[in-house]
C-alpha cells in the first residue's frame, strides 16, 4: 500500500487526478482504522484545531488555527466550495464583473443578520474592509486588498480619505469594489479570512476584548459558546446564519492541542474525530498510511533553502546554481522524510490551473562541479565556509546535515549547519544575517502569485536580498494582463527566472496528512488544506452504510 | 516572630525590584522581536503595534512605566494574545497548575516519606535496596519518556484513563503520576538520610532506654527531625511543581501556567515573560519563608532572627 500511495502521489506530481480511494481497492480484508471508531452520541465535532489561537478578530490574524475559528463564525462575501474551494455565494448571493475587470458588483441576500440580531449589510462589508486598511489596526494580510484602488496608499498612510479608495456601499444591499488592476483570483480572496465583515458595534463598544465569548457577535454557521486558553475552544450552531438549515452540527468543540504525540493519542482514543494535518508526526507517516482513516494528499506549500546573496560568495549566480544542482531532493523527501513529502524542484507547488509550470531545479552533481568551476572555485579550492541556518527542530536539523553532506561531498566545500531558536532565526532572516536558511512558504489563494510575490524586490517575504528588475517587470506585466493564458504564460516565465537565478532553492512539495474518523463526512481533500466546518456532519450510521456498500 | 515575617516580606519587595530590571532588560536583549513572523508583517503595521504598546518609546520611559504598572500587578495586555491581559491568563493558568501541582506534592509526600522511613528502619536489608533502587530509578525517568509510556499502557492499551485533557477527576490521575514520581523518589531518599542521621542521635537512644516503644521512637520523636531535610526541600519544590512542568503540560494537554513561561520566552512576549516570572518569584519567596516558619515548629534548635 505504501507503494500505492506514492504511485498516487507520482500521478499526482503529473497533474493526474489522484486515484483517492486507491487503497479501498487493495484493502481487501475490509477497512482498518486506528483505534476508536465510535461516533459521537449527538451532532458534536471535535477537533484538534492546533496551536492556541492568537486571536480570532479576522482583519488582524495569521495562521491557520486562527483562521479555522474565524472561519466557524463569519462568513464573507464568498464562501468556498468544500471540495474545489472555488468561491461560492456566501452573504452576496450573485455578483458582476464589468468588461475590464475591474469593477466587481456584490448583491447580499435580502434579511442577512448577526448573531445578535441585528441587521447586517453592505455597510458592515465595507467598514471591516477599511477597518482592515487602517494603519493602526496593524492587519498582517492588509496587503490582500491591495489590489484594491487606494487601498495601498490608505493602508500606508498616504492618503487619509477612506473615501478615495474603491470600497463603496450604494445601498444596504450593493457593495461595491473598485480594482486598480484586473485581479483573475479576487474572488477567492473575498473568501479570505482577512476580508470576512466584523461587528462594527460590539468593536466600537469593546475594544481588543470585542472577541471574547461573551462579548462576540458573528455572521456564520456556529457561535462562540466559551474559550479556554490553552485547551478549548466551544461553538454552538447559530440558528440566525441564513443557510442554518444546511448546517447539521450543533456543537464544535476545537481543542488546542500542540504535542503531535497528545494530537495521535486523543485520536487513537476517540475523544478526537479529526486531526488535521500538520499534527501527525512525521515518523508515523509510514505506519498510520496503512489505515483507511489516514488520509495524505497535496498541500499548497513548498519547503527551500534561500540564498542572501547580499553576502560574498552568494553574489555569484555560479555558486547558487552550483548549490543548486547539488541539491539531492530524492534523497531527502524520499529516503530522509520516508516519502511523506514530494522531492520538489519549483516554488510554486503542483495544483494551480492553468500555470504552465517551467521545469525545476535539478540534481546534477557533475554539472553542480562544473559551475563551481565558473564560478572561480574549482574542485571547491578558495570557497570560504559557508553555514546553513534552521530553526530548532527534528526534521530541520537532519536535512541540514543531509544538505551540508551533499554539498561537501559534492562540491568539496566545508559546510557547517547552525541551530538558532524560533525568534533568533526569524531575526537573522529578516536582517539578511545568514548564508544559507531554511524557509517554507504556504500558498494563500489558488494563484501563482502567492507564492511568486514573495520574490518581488524588496518584499518583506524575500529575506535573500535578491532583486531583479526583469523579474519585477515580468510580475507587473501579469498583473495588468487581461488575458488570462497569456497572463500565466508570464508568470511561469517569471518563475524560469527566477529558478535559474537560484536565490532559493526549493527541496520539497508538501503534503497534508490527516486523521478523519470514518464517521465524519464532509470534510473533502481541498488544495490549500481549508475545510468549511458547515459542511461536516456525524455519521452515526456509517459502519451499518459501509457493510451494505462491500 | 511577627517581626520576623514582615522583614521578610519587606525584604521581598527589593528583591522582587531586582528580578523585574533583570528580567525586563534580558527579554529584551534577546534577538528578534514579540511582532516578527515567518510571514513579513508590514512595516506600518509593526511600527503601528509598537505604538500602541509603548514600544516606540525610550528604553527608560518604558521601563518606569513598567514599574508603575507592575506594582498594581498591572502588566498590560500580552503581545502573542492581544485580548488577554497577562493578569488574566495568569489566574487562568494557575488554578490548573496550583491543583495538578497540589494533587502531585501530596501524592509524594504521602508515599514518599513512609518509604524514606521503611528504608532507613530496615538498613541495608533487601527492603532497604529495593526502595532506593526504586527511588534511583523514578529519579532517572525523565517525564517525557515516563508520561508517553504511561499513555501508552493506561490509556491506549487497557484503555483505563483518558490520555490526555483536563476534564473530570480521572484525567488528573495520568499527570499527577507523571509529575509526582520524580519528587516520591527524591522525598523517600532525603527521608531515609534524615532518619538514618536522626536515629544514630543520644535523644533516641535514650527513648529507646526508656523503654519506649520503637513506633513512638520513630513517629513521636525520630520523624519529627528525620523530616526537616523533606521541609526545606517542599519549599522550592513546591514552588517549582505548582508553578507547572511544560513537559508534563503538553503531553497531558493540560492548560497550565509552565507553557506560558516557556513559549512566552520563545515568542518574545515582553509582557507574558515578565508577568509570570515575578510570579513565580513572589511564590518562591513566600514557601521560602513558609519553610523557615515551619522550621521553628519541628526543630527548637532553630531559632527567627
Amino acid at each position: 500500500m505504501p507503494r500505492l500511495l506514492l504511485l498516487a502521489l507520482a500521478l499526482g506530481a503529473l497533474g493526474c487526478a489522484q486515484p483517492r480511494d486507491a487503497r479501498f481497492a487493495s484493502a481487501s480484508a475490509g477497512p482498518r482504522y486506528f483505534g476508536d471508531v465510535t461516533p459521537p452520541a449527538d451532532n458534536t465535532l471535535t477537533y484538534n484545531n492546533g496551536a492556541e489561537p492568537e486571536g480570532i478578530d479576522p482583519g488582524v490574524i495569521s495562521g491557520q488555527p486562527d483562521g479555522r475559528v474565524a472561519r466557524a463564525i463569519f462568513e464573507g462575501l464568498t464562501t468556498p466550495n468544500p471540495r474545489t474551494l472555488e468561491p461560492e455565494p456566501g452573504q452576496a448571493y450573485r455578483w458582476e464583473v464589468s468588461a475590464d475587470g475591474l469593477t466587481y458588483t456584490f448583491h447580499l441576500r435580502p434579511g442577512l443578520v448577526w448573531s445578535n440580531g441585528a441587521p447586517l449589510g453592505a455597510e458592515d462589508f465595507r467598514w471591516s474592509w477599511i477597518r482592515v486598511l487602517r494603519p493602526e489596526t496593524a492587519s498582517r494580510y492588509a496587503s490582500f486588498l491591495y489590489p484594491v484602488r487606494g487601498a495601498e496608499d490608505f493602508n500606508h498612510g498616504r492618503i487619509r480619505d477612506e473615501r478615495q479608495v474603491g470600497i463603496q456601499a450604494p445601498d444596504d444591499s450593493t457593495f461595491v469594489v473598485t480594482l486598480a488592476a484586473p485581479t483573475p483570483y479576487f474572488l477567492f480572496l473575498t473568501e479570505y479570512y482577512t476580508l470576512l465583515p466584523v461587528p462594527r458595534a460590539v468593536i466600537e463598544r469593546q475594544g481588543p476584548r470585542w472577541t471574547r465569548p461573551e462579548h462576540i457577535v458573528g455572521n456564520g454557521p456556529f457561535v462562540l459558546r466559551s474559550w479556554r486558553q490553552g485547551d478549548r475552544l466551544v461553538f454552538d450552531k447559530n440558528p440566525r446564519y441564513w443557510d442554518a438549515a444546511r448546517v447539521r452540527l450543533d456543537h464544535v468543540v476545537a481543542l488546542s492541542l500542540e504535542d503531535l504525540n497528545t494530537c495521535v493519542n486523543l485520536y487513537k482514543a476517540g475523544v478526537v474525530d479529526w486531526n488535521p494535518s500538520g499534527y501527525v508526526p512525521s515518523q508515523f507517516i509510514p505506519y498510520l498510511r496503512e489505515y483507511s482513516d489516514y488520509r495524505g494528499g497535496t498541500y499548497q506549500a513548498v519547503a527551500y533553502y534561500s540564498i542572501n546573496v547580499t553576502r560574498k560568495p552568494f553574489d555569484n549566480v555560479w555558486v547558487r546554481r552550483a548549490l543548486a544542482f547539488a541539491m539531492d531532493r530524492d534523497a531527502i523527501a524520499r529516503g530522509l522524510l520516508k516519502g511523506s513529502r514530494m522531492p520538489w524542484g519549483n516554488l510554486v507547488p503542483m495544483g494551480y490551473p492553468g500555470y504552465p509550470r517551467p521545469p525545476g531545479q535539478t540534481y546534477d552533481p557533475a554539472r553542480a562541479r562544473d559551475c563551481m568551476a565558473r564560478a572561480g572555485f574549482p574542485g571547491g579550492r578558495g570557497f570560504p565556509t559557508i553555514s546553513i541556518l534552521f530553526n530548532t527542530s527534528e526534521d530541520g536539523k537532519r536535512i541540514a546535515e543531509a544538505v551540508q553532506s551533499m554539498w561537501s561531498r559534492t562540491l568539496g566545500i566545508h559546510v557547517e549547519v547552525l541551530n538558532q531558536e524560533w525568534g533568533s532565526y526569524l531575526q537573522a532572516t529578516v536582517a539578511l544575517q545568514y548564508d544559507v536558511a531554511r524557509r517554507s512558504w504556504v500558498g494563500d489563494y489558488l494563484d501563482p502569485t502567492t507564492f511568486l510575490g514573495t520574490m518581488k524586490s524588496g518584499d518583506g517575504n524575500n529575506r535573500t536580498g535578491w532583486s531583479d528588475a526583469h523579474y519585477d517587470g515580468l510580475l507587473r506585466a501579469a498583473a495588468v494582463e487581461l488575458d488570462p493564458e497569456k497572463r500565466m504564460r508570464t508568470l511561469a516565465q517569471a518563475e524560469a527566472l527566477l529558478l535559474d537565478q537560484a536565490p532559493v532553492i526549493p527541496i520539497y512539495h508538501f503534503a497534508t496528512s490527516e486523521m478523519v474518523k470514518p464517521y465524519v463526512r464532509g470534510i473533502e481533500d481541498t488544495p490549500l488544506d481549508v475545510h468549511p466546518l458547515k459542511y461536516v456532519w456525524i455519521d452515526r450510521g456509517w459502519s451499518r452504510r459501509l457493510a451494505a456498500a462491500r | 516572630m511577627a517581626a520576623f515575617v514582615v522583614r521578610r516580606v519587606l525584604l521581598m519587595i527589593p528583591t522582587l525590584w531586582v528580578i523585574a530590571t533583570l528580567t525586563f532588560f534580558m527579554v529584551r536583549l534577546a534577538p528578534g522581536g514579540p511582532f516578527l513572523s515567518e510571514r513579513d508583517i508590514p512595516a506600518t503595521a509593526i511600527r503601528q503595534l509598537e505604538k500602541s504598546y509603548g514600544l516606540d518609546r525610550p528604553l527608560g520611559e518604558q521601563y518606569l512605566t513598567f514599574l508603575a504598572h507592575a506594582a498594581r500587578l498591572d502588566f498590560g495586555p500580552s503581545y502573542k494574545y492581544p485580548g488577554r491581559q497577562v493578569r488574566e491568563i495568569i489566574f487562568e493558568a494557575f488554578p490548573v497548575s496550583l491543583e495538578l501541582g497540589a494533587w502531585a506534592l501530596l501524592f509524594a509526600v504521602l508515599i514518599g516519606v513512609p518509604i524514606g522511613v521503611i528504608a532507613a528502619l530496615r538498613q541495608n536489608t533487601g527492603a532497604d535496596h529495593a526502595a532506593m533502587a526504586a527511588a534511583l530509578a523514578g529519579v532517572s525517568i525523565p517525564n517525557f519518556v515516563l508520561g508517553p509510556l504511561l499513555v501508552l499502557w493506561v490509556s491506549l492499551t487497557w484503555f483505563l484513563l483518558p490520555p490526555a485533557l483536563w476534564e473530570g477527576p480521572q484525567s488528573r490521575v495520568l499527570p499527577v503520576l507523571t509529575l509526582s514520581t520524580a519528587y516520591i523518589a527524591y522525598i523517600a531518599r532525603l527521608t531515609r538520610g534524615g532518619m538514618l542521621e536522626v536515629l544514630r542521635q543520644d535523644y533516641i537512644r535514650t527513648a529507646r532506654a526508656k523503654g519506649l516503644p520503637e513506633r513512638a521512637v520513630v513517629f513521636k520523636h525520630a520523624l519529627k527531625l528525620g523530616v526537616l531535610p523533606v521541609v526545606s526541600y517542599l519549599g522550592p519544590a513546591t514552588a517549582r511543581i505548582i508553578m507547572g512542568s511544560i513537559v508534563v503540560e503538553s503531553v497531558f494537554a493540560v492548560p497550565g501556567l509552565g507553557r506560558h513561561l516557556v513559549n512566552g520566552a520563545f515568542n518574545r512576549d515582553y509582557t507574558l515573560v515578565l508577568g509570570v516570572v515575578l510570579f513565580y518569584a513572589a511564590f518562591l519567596m513566600v514557601l521560602n519563608l513558609i519553610v523557615d516558619v515551619a522550621y521553628t515548629r519541628l526543630d527548637p534548635r532553630v531559632e527567627l532572627s
